[in-house]
């Protein structure tokens, strides 16, 4: 059991939304401003998604030691996994809490799943929910607890918007009227453009823009 | 069908109390201990069979763990707790808790005993306050000296909540069954009719089993499923799966 809680984001959303490809954008942006992470990844038939930020984010890039990326199997319940019974998630955070006091944050990926993800705040202390255009433009304005609750909205593969027909104005103007003026963020995970907001807002909303420990420490 | 078994009513009580209904919460899959997301190799048994498994085979698969694992380690050592706790011996619980968690030969499977134990003793010591034995256990965990395994933290939390000895033993095998079904379902092997059928089934295989183990001690727990352990351990290698075990 954890002596500290080191703040946490649980980042959900469905199938092929994305959640891996903007939390191997984000935790370079992280790195560079001094802040560590560690890195859940809860995966619904495999272990692919945690295989591959490890080899991307620690053996390649040296971000962080290749045990900060951990993968868990959820049994085939993915939303059971990080809302209703996270009691493995919560003892795999603990653990990691231990083992790296030094940890500026953990992000906890959920398994892709459906709009009526949540976290639970015994799991996560700030919640992205991630979606993105191909499901068409009318995907906010469908809310669901993801899109309407999370602290912070990111629209997804914006760069495909004109090929789908999916109106980003139609999508922002949604936005905007489920959340009731809650942050959202439109981003192309594959270039990165639009992720240093996520992050910003992260160290703003999660951290309090507090600096990172290694620097606080110093 | 109604059997012979239905019509047992040596046991039954007819006053109902506090204990009934913590037996009923301690027993639902709605109690938060994250045993959904372990299915104790069956999910390699599967493709093995090349997703051609039978209600019959998975029958054998669960009264296989229950007699040769289940029964003579876990429910043995939820009968020597409450026995620990009748003679007031705490430094045995702790013996216990090391005995069952290095008899645990699959790595995932420790792991994941001691998150469910520890994350069960914490949900319990939510609305169980001043028991003497959680909170001897927590403390243990907490400064190293006791893993945590699940049937102990699971047997000090239905202790600390008045249910019997033999009936929290019954409980015990009653959602290892039940965690198996479950996955049975998602796997798409049984239909839901079929996953209550077998838990019908199971009855009198749990209620004997736990009258041959309830009272073991613990130098006579034993487990021995050999082929099991194995397609657990490859289990645990499989590079895409659904679940923990």
């Amino acid at each position: 059991m954890a002596l500290l809680r080191i703040p946490r984001i649980g980042i959900g959303g469905p199938v092929g939304s994305g959640k891996t490809m903007l939390i191997e954008q984000l935790v370079p942006i992280l790195k560079n401003d001094g802040y560590n992470v560690g890195i859940i990844s809860n995966d619904v038939v495999s272990r692919e998604d945690a295989d591959r930020m490890r080899k991307n984010l620690a053996t390649d890039k040296g971000l962080m030691p290749e045990d900060l990326v951990i993968g868990i199997a959820t049994g085939g319940c993915p939303h059971t996994a990080v809302r209703e019974d996270p009691s493995i998630n919560i003892s795999v955070v603990e653990e990691m809490e231990s083992k790296h006091p030094e940890l500026d944050l953990i992000i906890i990926e959920s398994g892709g799943d459906n709009i009526t993800t949540t976290f639970s705040p015994a799991l996560a202390d700030y919640f992205i929910y991630i979606i993105d255009v191909s499901g068409g433009d009318k995907y906010p304005r469908k809310r669901g607890l993801g899109i309407e609750t999370s602290d912070l909205l990111v629209i997804n593969k914006i760069d495909i918007a004109s090929f789908i027909g999916a109106d980003l104005s139609i999508m922002e103007r949604d936005a905007k009227v489920v959340r009731n003026d809650k942050p959202y963020v439109f981003v192309n995970s594959k270039t990165g453009q639009g992720v240093k907001t996520v992050a910003e807002q992260i160290v703003k909303d999660l951290l309090f823009d507090a600096p990172p420990k290694s620097v606080a420490i110093n | 069908m109604h059997t012979d078994k239905h019509t047992d009513k040596d046991n039954e009580s007819t006053t109902p109390s506090i204990a009934d209904l913590s037996f009923l919460q301690l027993s639902d899959s709605f109690f938060p201990t994250g045993l959904y997301t372990t299915s104790n190799g069956l999910e390699l048994l599967f493709y093995d069979k090349n997703r051609k498994l039978t209600y019959g085979e998975i029958s054998d698969f669960i009264k296989a763990y229950l007699v040769q694992q289940i029964g003579p380690t876990d429910c043995c050592v939820v009968g020597n707790v409450y026995d620990s706790i009748q003679k007031k011996d705490f430094m045995s619980l702790l013996e216990l808790d090391n005995t069952y968690y290095f008899m645990r030969l699959v790595d995932e499977t420790r792991s994941a005993s001691t998150r469910s134990g520890i994350q069960f003793l914490r949900c319990v010591s939510a609305f169980i306050h001043n028991d003497e034995y959680l909170d001897f256990y927590s403390k243990n965990i907490k400064s190293g000296h006791a893993k945590g395994v699940y049937p102990l933290s699971y047997a000090l939390g239905c202790n600390s909540m008045n249910i019997t000895k033999e009936r929290a033993g019954l409980m015990l095998l009653y959602g290892f069954v039940v965690s198996v079904i479950g996955a049975s379902l998602r796997l798409g092997i049984l239909q839901h009719i079929e996953g209550q059928m077998l838990i019908d089934e199971m009855k009198p295989v749990i209620l004997s089993t736990v009258k041959k183990n309830i009272n073991r001690p613990m130098d006579s727990m034993w487990q021995f499923i050999p082929q099991l352990d194995i397609i657990q351990m490859h289990h645990e290698q499989m590079d895409s799966k659904m679940f923990i075990t």
